[in-house]
C-alpha cells in the first residue's frame, strides 16, 4: 500500500512541457543536464512502458557521462531504479538500489524503495532472480554497474 | 493480508510539504508517521512519499503525503506536485532566517498551482533550537496572518506539535468539505470519498491498484 511512489503517474501537460524543452535545446544543438533530467524524470512517470524506457535511456545516458558531481550521479541512480520497477524489471531496479546504498547505506528513501520492490517481487514470484541480481552485483559493483549501461546502448534511444 | 483495518478509511486527503532544503521536511514526516526521529536524515531526491491514517470528528481519512526535495535543483520538477493537493505544509527553520525569507517565493508557488481552498499550514520547525532562534515567533505570526495562514512552530525532534499541524489541516479540509467549499472527488480538489473497501490512490484516475503499464 505504500507503494504509490511507483503508481502515481505524470500529467500530461507536465511530460509535454519539458518534452518540449527537451527537443528545443536537442534542436540548438546542445542539451542541458538539467533539461534532460527533467524530462526523463516525467518519461519514468509515464503510464506508457515507451516513455518509461526513453526516460531510463535518457538518465543511463545522464549517469555515464556525469563525472563531477556525485549528488547528481545519485539522482540518477534513484530513478533508475523507480523507472526500472515500474516496467517490472525488478532485478535491474534493485541493481540501482544496491549500487545507491553502496555509496551511501543508510539513505532511508532508497531502503525504503528497495523493500517496496523486493515486495513485489515476491508477491509476483520472482524471488529467486532477486538473489541472483544481488550476487551478480556484489561481485561487479559499481564498475559493473558503470558496464551494464556501457553495452546497452544509445542507439536505441529513439529520440535523437 | 489484514486489509480491512488498514484500509477501511472514508476519505483520502492530499498534502505536500514544501520549503527550503535543510528545514526538516522529512523529518517532520517521518516524526508523523513512525513518531520517530531521524537525526541524521539525507537531502531527499525529486519527492518521497509517507501515509497515515488519522481520525477526524469519527472518519477515517487517509492522509497522502508527498515530501518534496527542497534542493533548488528539483525545483522545476517538484512543482507538478503541488496540483491537487488539499494540504500543503509550509516550512522553514527557525534557526536560518534564510528559509524564512524565502517563504514569500514558496507562497507565491503554493498559491498559483494549487486550487483555492487549499489549505496552507505554515510550521517553523526546529523550535528545540531555542538558544540558535534566527527568526521570532510573533514576527512569522504576522506573516501568517497577513497571508491567511495557520501557524504553529514545531520540533521534528521532540515531536512537539508535529501531530497538531497535520491534524489541523486535515480538520480545517474536513470543514471545508462540510461547508461545501471542496467537491471531494474533483480530483484537483486532493479529495476523494471513498466507499468503505479496497484501496485506492488519489491524484490521477489510472493510478490506482494496478500496476502502471503491462509490459
Ligand atoms: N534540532 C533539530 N534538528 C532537526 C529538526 N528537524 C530536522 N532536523 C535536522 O535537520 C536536518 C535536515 O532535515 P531534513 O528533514 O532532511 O530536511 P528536509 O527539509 O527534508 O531537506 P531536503 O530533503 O533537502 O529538502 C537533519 O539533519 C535533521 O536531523 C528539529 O526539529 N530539530
Ligand atoms: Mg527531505
Amino acid at each position: 500500500m505504500a507503494d504509490d511512489i511507483l503508481n502515481e503517474v505524470v500529467s500530461p501537460e507536465d511530460l509535454t512541457r519539458f518534452e518540449r524543452l527537451y527537443h528545443e535545446e536537442l534542436h540548438n544543438g546542445s542539451v542541458s543536464r538539467m533539461t534532460q533530467f527533467n524530462y526523463s524524470f516525467c518519461l519514468v512517470r509515464s503510464e506508457f512502458c515507451a516513455d518509461i524506457r526513453k526516460g531510463i535511456l535518457l538518465l543511463e545516458e545522464l549517469f555515464k557521462t556525469e563525472t563531477e558531481d556525485i549528488d547528481r550521479k545519485r539522482d540518477y541512480l534513484y530513478y533508475l531504479a523507480i523507472g526500472n520497477a515500474r516496467i517490472k524489471e525488478y532485478t535491474k531496479s534493485l541493481k540501482y538500489c544496491r549500487a545507491f546504498l553502496a555509496i551511501e547505506s543508510e539513505n532511508s528513501q532508497v531502503q525504503h524503495l528497495e523493500s517496496i520492490v523486493k515486495k513485489r517481487m515476491e508477491t509476483e514470484g520472482l524471488k529467486g532472480m532477486a538473489l541472483a541480481g544481488g550476487a551478480v552485483l556484489a561481485l561487479g559493483g559499481l564498475i559493473g554497474l558503470g558496464l551494464a549501461m556501457a553495452k546497452k546502448g544509445n542507439k536505441e534511444s529513439g529520440s535523437k | 493480508m489484514s486489509s480491512s483495518g488498514q484500509y477501511s478509511y472514508s476519505y483520502i486527503f492530499k498534502y505536500i510539504i514544501i520549503g527550503d532544503m535543510g528545514v526538516g521536511k522529512s523529518c517532520l514526516l517521518h516524526q508523523f508517521t513512525e513518531q520517530k526521529f531521524m537525526p541524521d536524515c539525507p537531502h531527499t531526491i525529486g519527492v518521497e512519499f509517507g501515509t497515515r491514517i488519522i481520525e477526524v470528528h469519527g472518519e477515517k481519512i487517509k492522509l497522502q503525503i508527498w515530501d518534496t526535495a527542497g534542493q533548488e535543483r528539483f525545483r522545476a520538477v517538484t512543482r507538478s506536485y503541488y496540483r491537487g493537493a488539499a494540504g500543503a505544509l509550509m516550512v522553514y527553520d527557525i534557526t536560518r532566517r534564510s528559509t524564512y525569507n524565502h517563504l514569500s517565493s514558496w507562497l507565491t508557488d503554493t498559491k498559483n498551482l494549487t486550487n483555492p481552498n487549499t489549505v496552507i499550514f505554515l510550521i517553523g520547525n526546529k523550535m528545540d533550537l531555542e538558544g540558535s532562534r534566527d527568526v521570532r515567533y510573533d514576527e512569522a505570526k504576522k506573516f501568517a496572518e497577513e497571508n491567511d495562514l495557520i501557524f504553529v512552530e514545531a520540533s521534528a525532534m521532540t515531536g512537539e506539535n508535529v501531530e497538531q499541524a497535520f491534524l489541523e489541516t486535515a480538520k480545517k479540509i474536513y470543514q471545508n468539505i462540510k461547508d461545501g467549499k471542496l467537491n471531494a472527488n474533483m480530483t484537483e480538489s486532493g479529495v476523494q470519498h471513498k466507499e468503505r473497501g479496497g484501496p485506492a490512490s488519489l491524484g490521477d484516475s489510472s493510478s490506482s491498484d494496478k500496476p502502471n503499464c503491462s509490459c
